[in-house]
């Protein structure tokens, strides 16, 4: 790995929903997964991910917590989670 | 007296403006200005609609992205000032990504894109939206992919609790029960209103119920409006 890749900040922000939600895509995919003759899956849950990659560490937390709570995300009915790569 | 204008705003991607146009001058008898999506001004404030379509493609989540443009803020700024609003299908996702309205809509429960006639039960026929239309029970078509109403239980009574919601799915007679609900909407909820009571969102396209006949019931719910200016 070279020394820029390194020093590259990237945070990965997912996205799922809030427990409870029926999410109809994750479901047919579940059903498939049963027709596929897998017996074990109990539940699936789908979710989606960003990576954004920031130029500078001021402040990129509180940042991404208001980007992610105020667009990314709608807090009615999705969970959001911030990790650095 | 010069006729009174009302708004209209229009983002890359809506489709139902010019319908909306023709609906509001025709049956409110009013002029329109089309405000672009990223005009900070909106000069004519009286009353401003915000139609469906596929505001930026869907991206992200209906509605999401065009909170973000200018006009939106500017609406959001009057909509405190007690304008009256109305957002029809993504228009109504629009307002509840913005926060002016309560909930979320997500994906049908069958994740088809639902478009068909469907009989909606006026639920309040206390707002200023609705007082006038002489029916309990109107048919609009619907035409949406995301239209399913969610919301916490506890939002949920609460809007009850506030007469809040103003149009349910129903049975031609008004029934409200399951099979009468075509995508899963929490309590068949087809529209809602703030407590404030300015703000109406509902998925169902009145607009597109004008075409055929003097009986179209979106004819009385845009005569209803005049009301309002």
């Amino acid at each position: 790995m070279n020394l820029r890749k390194l020093l590259k900040m990237i945070y990965r922000v997912y996205i799922n929903f809030k427990k409870g939600i029926l999410d109809p895509e994750a479901e047919a995919i579940k059903r498939t997964i049963d027709s596929m003759g897998y017996k074990t899956i109990k539940n699936i849950s789908k979710g989606k991910f960003f990576d954004i990659e920031i130029s500078s560490s001021k402040n990129t937390l509180g940042d991404l917590e208001k980007i992610s709570s105020d667009l990314l995300s709608n807090p009615i009915i999705e969970n959001f989670k911030i990790i650095k790569k | 007296m010069p006729k009174k204008v009302v708004s209209i705003v229009v983002f890359p991607g809506s489709n139902c403006d010019r319908d909306l146009d023709i609906a509001v001058q025709k049956y409110m008898d009013v002029n329109t200005e089309l405000v672009w999506h990223d005009d900070p001004n909106i000069k004519n404030q009286e009353m401003i609609f915000i139609p469906g379509g596929f505001s930026f493609g869907d991206y992200l989540r209906s509605g999401a992205l065009a909170t973000k443009s200018p006009a939106m803020k500017e609406v959001i700024r009057l909509s405190k000032k007690g304008v009256p609003i109305i957002g029809i299908c993504n228009g109504f996702q629009i307002l509840t990504e913005c926060k002016l309205l309560d909930g979320a809509l997500i994906d049908n429960y069958k994740r088809l894109f639902i478009c068909k006639e469907n009989f909606v039960k006026i639920e309040n026929k206390n707002t200023q939206f609705t007082k006038n239309i002489h029916k309990n029970v109107v048919q609009f078509p619907i035409a949406h992919a995301q239209g399913r109403f969610y919301t916490s239980e506890d939002n949920l009574k609460r809007l009850e609790d506030n007469n809040q919601i103003v149009f349910k799915y129903s049975s031609r007679d008004g029934k409200i029960n399951k099979s009468e609900n075509p995508n899963g909407s929490m309590n068949n909820i087809a529209g809602i209103i703030n407590k404030n009571k300015n703000i109406l969102g509902l998925m169902p396209h009145p607009e597109r119920a004008v075409n055929f006949s003097e009986d179209n019931d979106g004819i009385s719910f845009f005569r209803g409006l005049q009301n309002l200016l």
